[in-house]
């Protein structure tokens, strides 16, 4: 029999897969009485409810064999989108709002397939500006636009 | 008398010339991101929070608020101009709103949703005025474990009447609780989840889990699924409704703000379900229910006024109570308790020029709407046909320098990151986001509420059914879940939504 990756397989198994993580990792806090609740009372009740919970998804499911299935997953807006996000945020600090803005940009308009270099580096360096202005200068907050 | 020198006390704080500015620029920005495609309230609420950090309280939920009535209004815009409405209350609109921009009645459209928007405002905005203090007196009797009750029926209830599944929601609500216990546990001092990260030690910020889902996630969301949307905006003639159409779209706007008031205040309710039954009582009481998906000025009128007076009046039981009813007031929560303030019974006596300036510049965000949004629909529409491929990246930049600015930590961009990761892997899982959101709001409240009300009673969980208002709530939820798990009513339900969507 091969199981279909429906929505609810996978869901229900990351429900379990997140539930059990806590339940193990939480397990080094004390749970205490109801009447004395430790640190660990109420995560470890939360923890079991989410394993009951994806089970069910999970029995429901491989036994209904229906549900929708996941589709196509886009790769490419995907990964250069959340590649351009995590890079502005190691840059910020190191470099500047400059810098890591032209980063994000570009690498958020890489991740459509329709791009220009210049509509591009136009854009990238206006966007990073006018929001430099918009926040730095209008609203005052504390971002550098370059360090070295 | 007394609400009419509360109403006074607000309306001077909200007329603050400072304050007015404020509601403006809130009410202009939340209109200007609500009109872009695929964002909803909830998403634009995500992404302007940062603009709010900086103000006073007052100012800050001032301008959240028309923030939030921009969004609203934003959205119906787009659904009337490209059948292309956000995440959800303009869905209704789009069906006949739609239709009408393609006969050449875009301008009334527009025009209908504005003038039923406004009086729903109005009559909504004096329901809080009244019913809100006579609440929070009311819950000033409730103890911890009436609290608990409250909340856990409030949760059920935003699952029963939230569309999607219904196990998934409960999910999504426990993994949101479970994000609400990262940080050290105010009782017993221990570092919870925190993985030896000391910014962790303070607990996740809501702004940056809302930013990241919201934000990002939904940008690459709408990345893959981008198509070209067709603007109807070229047959804008003539903005003012006839005394005909007035005429016809009165009756239509008042079933609509009643029946939109009453369904705002329940837990789980709001502008979405409120728009939905609204669009339904209108095919019902109508003449001709045959015209309705094709242009019919009711199904403008009723739902447009449904949910924005359910918008407002969803403020009710964030207010007085404490407690979210859904995803956006969730959001106004988290906002409220980062500038230390707490909402619940106690807000309106401790601050009551907050408070009833609050509710003042409701009405007076209503009415900017449709003196800003009459005129200058033409620059809105305009806004839709700027390309997307300039908008998302604006998207992007201001997320990532918004979530900076929450604590001033390249960190939080990283753990957005992330966040904005997940609400990509809920998109494709089919599990709505708000649920986790309003999971993480609610969780340490339902945490605390029920050790609370344990320890007064030595652990005896009988407190829950002794006291009659916590056995009243739990009562309420034990027919919710009841109902839930009745398959019959479960499919009328899904028929229900279904039959609407159509």
């Amino acid at each position: 029999m091969k199981l279909r990756l429906s929505t609810d397989l996978v869901t229900g198994a990351l429900f379990m897969a997140l539930g059990a993580f806590a339940m193990v990792y939480g397990s080094r806090y004390a749970v205490g009485t109801a009447s004395r609740m430790g640190a660990g009372y109420f995560p470890l009740l939360i923890s079991s409810g989410l394993v009951l919970i994806g089970l069910v998804l999970l029995v429901r499911a491989i036994v209904s064999a229906s549900g929708d299935s996941i589709g196509a997953i886009g790769w490419r807006p995907l990964a250069l989108i959340l590649a351009g996000v995590a890079g502005f945020g190691l840059l910020i600090d190191r470099l500047g709002l400059l810098p890591a803005g032209i980063l994000l940009i570009v690498a958020a308009r890489l991740a459509d397939r329709e791009w220009g270099i210049v509509e591009t580096a136009l854009l990238a360096l206006g966007l990073t500006l006018g929001t430099a202005a918009l926040f730095l200068w209008g609203l005052g907050l504390p971002i550098k636009l370059l360090r070295y | 008398m007394d609400v009419l020198s509360n109403l006074w006390l607000g309306f001077s704080v909200a007329l603050s010339p400072w304050n007015l500015l404020y509601g403006f620029l809130g009410v202009l920005l939340g209109t200007i991101i609500g009109v872009l495609p695929g964002l909803g309230p909830v998403a634009t609420i995500s992404i302007l929070l940062p603009f709010t950090f900086g103000l006073a309280p007052q100012a800050a939920l001032i301008m959240l608020a028309g923030i939030y009535y921009g969004a609203q209004y934003g959205g119906s815009t787009t659904a009337i101009l490209i059948n292309l409405p956000g995440e959800s209350s303009s869905v209704v609109t789009a069906i006949d709103g739609n239709q009408m921009a393609r006969q050449g009645q875009a301008g009334l459209a527009l025009a209908t949703a504005a003038i039923a928007s406004f009086l729903a405002g109005t009559f909504a905005t004096l329901v809080i005025a009244v019913a809100a203090p006579a609440l929070a007196e009311a819950a000033l009797k409730f103890g911890p474990a009436d609290y608990f009750s409250l909340m856990v029926f409030g949760l059920i209830a935003a699952v029963l009447l939230a569309h999607g599944s219904v196990v998934k929601a409960i999910g999504m609500i426990l993994v949101g609780m479970l994000l609400g216990t990262v940080g050290i546990d105010v009782n017993t001092s221990v570092p919870r989840f925190t993985f030896g990260i000391p910014q962790f030690g303070d607990g996740m910020d809501f702004a940056v889990i809302a930013m990241g889902i919201f934000g990002i996630g939904e940008t690459i969301v709408n990345l893959e699924r981008s198509g070209t949307a067709r603007v109807y905006m070229e047959k804008i003639k003539s903005l003012w409704p006839r005394p005909r159409d007035l005429k016809a779209m009165l009756a239509p706007a008042a079933r609509g703000t009643l029946l939109g008031s009453a369904l705002g205040v329940l837990p789980g309710g709001g502008p979405v379900l409120a728009a939905f039954s609204a669009y339904a009582l209108e095919k019902k009481v109508s003449a001709q229910p045959e015209r309705f998906g094709k242009g019919a000025i009711e199904g403008v009128a009723g739902p447009e006024a449904a949910n924005n007076a359910a918008a407002q009046t969803s403020f009710i039981p964030l207010l007085t109570l404490g407690v979210p009813a859904n995803a956006v007031m969730a959001l106004m929560m988290g906002a409220l308790m980062m500038h230390r303030l707490h909402p619940g019974p106690q807000l309106m006596n401790d601050r009551p020029e907050l408070f009833w300036g609050l509710i003042a510049s409701m009405w007076i965000g209503n009415l900017m709407l449709v003196v800003l949004n009459l005129p200058l629909v033409g620059i809105w529409a305009k806004m839709l046909t700027v390309p997307y491929r300039f908008l998302y990246p604006a998207v992007l930049i201001i997320c990532c320098i918004g979530v900076y600015s929450v604590n001033n930590s390249a960190l939080d961009i990283l753990i957005a990151t992330l966040f904005g990761f997940v609400g990509y892997l809920l998109y494709r899982l089919k599990c709505e986001p708000a649920p986790l959101l309003l999971g993480f709001i609610l969780g340490p409240l339902i945490e605390e509420n029920l050790r609370r009300a344990l320890v007064i009673t030595q652990g005896n969980p009988m407190v829950f059914i002794e006291r009659p208002i916590s056995a009243t709530f739990l009562a309420l939820t034990l027919v919710l879940i009841v109902v839930l798990a009745a398959p019959m009513i479960r499919a009328g339900r899904e028929r229900v939504f279904k039959e609407e969507q159509a």
